[in-house]
């Protein structure tokens, strides 16, 4: 709302400087973006909140001026008599419809000369960013910005019938806005018709057919209060935001027609020679009552943690032209303003108090509490992002939209994806049913810029419809990795990404504890290679998959690398985390290590073969590692030689070497069975 | 007939001369003073065959020269010792200059640190941390807290809609209302999370973003302790230094309202661009809980207060760390992630 400093003055004497003025307007809950200067005069532009339809005009911001410095208000005079000297010119009011029209002020204003207004009007309505038309449209519009009311001027002659019916509109109902839009109607928007039909959209805009031309002699002045849920729904089904409506919407003030009519045919006298030929109407079948609300000093003081005194909450209640009637020691009734819409509960009313009081003087205070509780779900969250960074993962966050083509690429592997009714753009046209959509594109943006090193997690909520409608969201990790261990560098083995994304997964669990977990060979992902498609089973259960992306994929995002991608059900994770610590003594006789390096099919997976050899049942066999893996060069085709540690050790007794021995022998015979394996 | 010690002393001392390696001063050490064949202590064994009278002078004597070559033979092996690790450690040298391993930490997200740390930061103000769903009603998101259909307070929120009349949250503010249905006052609850708005992408706007949203309801809670826990919290998010001012402000769901400002943290307060010369910098919203939202949740108005507050997490980050491009959050480029 622009608001000029030369054009306040004329209710209020304003002593203190611009910044001044910004500064302590803001402190009292009035705020200013910024103001300009333009010629002699400084414009301010005031963010109005919408509880404050009030302050959107000249006046209303002139009130909060004059309570904030405590001088008197000004107020703009009327015309003193609103009644015809001659004849009456004929015309007529009916509101068929009062809970969306409580009351519809008119007045008929003869002799009027259409002609550009005088410069000190037109430079007023520039200063508050509105452009001058006619004399006559332009005192509506300075009525508006100064009291804050719109109102409305129709061309009597094209009214049919001389009358004005206020009505919702008959099914069906068109017609053609001042901007030239023929608008189709609704039953529940109200409309201003004549004898036949609607001359304008109640609160929101006029007819072209009875607007002001330079032919008008006889003008019909509306002034009325309409409800604001009715204006707003309007507005908002034609996606007409007028000056107007945007009062309405927020609450005019009820009782106040009768005065900008007055303010608007003094005017209208003034600068288009126009006298009173119908005198005022003024329908109000049910008047509107003041909310009237019980103040208690003590309510005031307890919620605001400072002390006030019945004179500060009278004088301060006064000066905001609320009325407080002392009921009891320290308690008024208070009939509030009807130009405060905001008024509904005590809390309001101390709101007040607060703004006046200067919420700086309110003292800080601190109220000790019980013990703070974290989320369980955040804790285990914040343990895996931090194991997650230790391995080297960056974390990702991605929108969690998706469009069409990457739900395409990257379906979700539980529920139907979930359709954003009113998406902003194609990408943010569904919710997205996967983190290994977000972070392939996250990979190649990297890509793009130079970086092919690129290892990112993502902790975050993907979302699927169940059969019956309902959607389910998901806390899911997500991890991408490729360039290897550490991308073009003497140290980097090659060709080892996936087992750093596997290992890097693997210490995750170990660090959060999890129960046991097994990584087995997985199929049927849509986005991963099958050559490559793993599962995680934790408890018996696939709680999640990783994998090389399908290579379909990496040719169409033209990645020209191999990314690896892991995608895991977190919320399901979750119970199988923190296993409770039971601490186990320190062996006390010492290990025995025995390598065997073996030649086996090449299509023997080393989960078979430690499988196997657990299953033996050599409780003294402590672990069994992979120390290498190697073939081609001397290795027959189809062969493959793997160097397997096993390591003994008794917790009762030093192994003998005939012992070691002997779990050596009955480990080899088994891979010679089973494997038929040869010892290298 | 009794051996010349200063002959024996004499060719000690030049085999001990002509033992220029480690190797040839061992041999040396062993020929002269081997325990069982060693020169000096087989010439020893002979004092037995000397008079009485001659014996202890011999005696003294060969103690003599075995100190003599004992410190001696010391000295020379300490030398070549040496001498032999110098030459092992140059060979042996490792180009310490050469990179190390590049071992990789990963980079926290700017957001979702200060989001954790938001959270440690409440619970040791004694608040419950509650974890939500993003997925909420118009019923928790908009109509519990005080903000009805057709609301024009609405229309800053412009909102993304589901299937079946459910939405994507607007806020975290939804915790007042989930919180207070379930736990009895005295309350205090923390949300944090992402949050959605369908604004386009632009320097300052994404569709989606993060909150942080605090409420604390219990019998005759101040404006004072709002001010006093939001000071505590802010100092510590921001500075210890900084000053806190609140200013009139409305949002639907707490009565009365404030906008709250810091003292500029770029200039101190003193007026920089950053702050368009004000000083202050807006940081968040708060309030006293609405008597109507507390009364829809269950809580009786009559009985308690509360106060509320949400602030966004972005907007502290690029206050923090000066990040000029909401958008830079969520494109996940390294260039970006590695400098938090």
């Amino acid at each position: 709302m622009k608001i000029s400093l030369e054009w306040l003055r004329d209710y209020v004497d304003i002593r203190q400087k611009p910044e001044r003025l910004k500064e302590d307007l803001a402190l009292s809950g009035l705020v200013a973006e910024s103001f300009s200067r333009v010629a002699d005069d400084v414009v301010f532009d005031f963010e109005v909140t919408s509880n404050r339809p009030d302050c959107l005009s000249h006046v209303g911001v002139a009130r909060e001026v004059a309570a904030r410095y405590r001088r008197p208000l000004r107020l703009p005079p009327g015309s003193e008599s609103l009644t015809a000297a001659g004849p009456e010119v004929p015309y007529g009011i009916e509101i068929r419809d009062p809970d969306l029209c409580p009351r519809y002020t008119g007045l008929v204003l003869d002799g009027v000369e259409v002609r550009p207004s005088p410069p000190w009007l037109e430079r007023r309505l520039v200063a508050a960013g509105m452009r001058p038309l006619n004399n006559v449209v332009d005192v509506t519009n300075y009525v508006l910005l100064e009291l804050g009311h719109p109102l409305h001027a129709f061309d009597y002659h094209r009214l049919r019938g001389g009358k004005i019916v206020v009505a919702r509109a008959a099914p069906g109902t068109k017609m053609t806005t001042l901007d030239g839009v023929v608008r189709g109607l609704d039953p529940e928007m109200l409309l201003i018709n004549d004898g036949e039909r609607p001359v304008a959209i109640a609160g929101v805009m006029g007819g072209l057919d009875s607007e002001i031309s330079e032919s008008t002699r006889t003008v019909l002045l509306e002034c009325a209060y309409f409800d604001p849920r009715s204006v707003r729904r309007t507005s908002k089904r034609l996606g007409l935001l007028t000056e107007a409506a945007y009062r309405f919407e927020r609450g005019a003030d009820w009782n106040d027609t009768v005065t900008a009519t007055a303010r608007a045919c003094r005017l209208l006298q003034e600068v288009a020679g126009a006298r009173v030929a119908g005198s005022l109407q003024d329908v109000y079948p049910t008047p509107l009552r003041p909310v009237v609300i019980e103040l208690r000093r003590r309510n005031a003081e307890n919620l605001l943690g400072v002390r006030l005194t019945d004179r500060f909450v009278v004088s301060t209640l006064e000066r905001l032209e609320f009325k407080p009637e002392p009921a009891g020691k320290g308690i008024w009734q208070v009939s509030c303003p009807s130009f405060r819409a905001d008024m509904e509960l005590e809390a309001d009313l101390i709101e007040e108090l607060a703004r006046f009081r200067g919420y700086d003087k309110i003292p800080t205070t601190v109220r000790g509490g019980g013990a703070g509780t974290p989320s369980p779900a955040r804790r285990i969250e914040n343990a895996a992002r931090g194991a997650l960074l230790g391995v080297g993962y960056h974390e990702a966050v991605n929108l969690s939209f998706a469009a069409d083509s990457e739900l395409q690429q990257f379906p979700g592997s539980e529920g139907a994806p979930v359709p954003v009714s009113n998406p902003l753009t194609e990408e943010t046209r569904f919710l997205r049913t996967t983190l290994a959509a977000g972070l392939v594109k996250s990979v190649k943006h990297n890509f793009n810029h130079d970086n092919r090193l690129v290892r990112l997690f993502e902790i975050g909520h993907v979302f699927g419809a169940r059969a019956s409608g309902e959607v389910e969201e998901r806390r899911v990790l997500g991890m991408a990795a490729t360039g290897g261990f550490a991308g073009a560098n003497w140290a980097n083995p090659a060709g080892a990404t996936f087992f750093h994304l596997k290992g890097a997964l693997e210490a995750v669990l170990a660090a959060l504890r999890s129960a046991r977990w097994e990584v087995l060979p997985g199929e049927g992902v849509p986005w991963l290679d099958p050559a490559g498609t793993a599962r995680l089973v934790v408890a018996g259960e696939t709680l999640g998959v990783l994998g090389p992306l399908h290579p379909a994929l990496e040719e169409q995002h033209k990645l020209r690398q191999r990314v690896f991608l892991a995608e895991i059900e977190f919320d399901r994770l979750a119970p199988h985390l923190f296993r409770p610590v039971t601490f186990e003594p320190l062996p006390r006789y010492p290990a025995v290590e025995r390598d065997l390096s073996v030649l086996v099919g090449a299509d023997a997976e080393f989960r078979e073969i430690a499988a196997g050899i657990e299953q033996l049942g050599i409780s003294e066999l402590v672990a069994l590692d992979l120390i290498d893996v190697y073939e081609g060069g001397k290795i027959p085709a189809g062969k493959r030689s793997m160097t397997l540690r096993l390591r003994f050790q008794d917790r009762a007794r030093t192994l003998t070497i005939d012992q070691v021995q002997a779990f050596g022998d009955n480990v080899l015979t088994f891979l010679r069975k089973k494997f038929g394996a040869e010892l290298r | 007939m009794a051996t010349d010690v200063n002959e024996l002393r004499a060719r000690f001392d030049a085999d001990l001369g002509a033992a220029s390696t480690l190797e040839a001063c061992k041999t040396v050490r062993d020929r002269w003073l081997g325990r069982e064949q060693g020169i000096i202590s087989a010439e020893m064994k002979r004092l037995r065959e000397l008079p009485a009278v001659q014996r202890p002078a011999f005696g003294a004597a060969m103690n003599e020269l075995r100190g003599h070559a004992e410190s001696e033979l010391g000295r020379a092996l300490e030398r070549l010792q040496a001498e032999a690790r110098r030459a092992a450690e140059a060979s042996a040298r490792i180009d310490v200059t050469r990179p190390g391993f590049p071992l990789q930490i990963g980079a926290e997200h700017p957001i979702k640190r200060l989001q954790a740390e938001i959270e440690s930061i409440f619970v040791a103000l004694g608040f419950e941390i509650w974890d939500l769903p993003e997925i909420e009603t118009e019923h928790y998101n908009f109509e519990a807290l005080n903000m009805p259909a057709n609301h024009p307070a609405r229309d800053s929120q412009d909102t993304f809609y589901l299937p079946g009349g459910k939405l994507l949250r607007t806020h975290c503010s939804s915790v007042q209302v989930h919180a207070m249905e379930q736990r009895k006052p005295p309350i205090r609850a923390v949300s944090t999370g992402k949050v959605y708005r369908r604004d386009p992408f632009d320097a300052t706007h994404s569709p989606m973003f993060y909150q942080a949203d605090v409420l604390a309801v219990d019998e005759r809670i101040t404006m004072g302790d709002l001010k006093g826990t939001l000071l505590l919290f802010l100092k510590q998010v921001f500075h210890p230094d900084i000053r806190m001012r609140l200013r009139p402000g409305f949002f639907p769901f707490v009565e009365p309202g404030a906008e709250v400002d810091i003292s500029c943290i770029f200039c101190d307060g003193k007026g920089c661009g950053k702050c368009k010369g004000s000083g202050w910098i807006e940081i968040l919203g708060a309030g006293m809980v609405h008597p109507k939202v507390l009364a829809m949740s269950g809580v009786d108005p009559a009985r308690y207060t509360g106060f509320a507050w949400g602030m966004g997490i972005d907007r502290v980050a690029i206050l923090k760390y000066g990040v000029d491009n909401i958008r830079l959050f969520f494109e996940n480029d390294l260039r970006f992630l590695t400098q938090f």
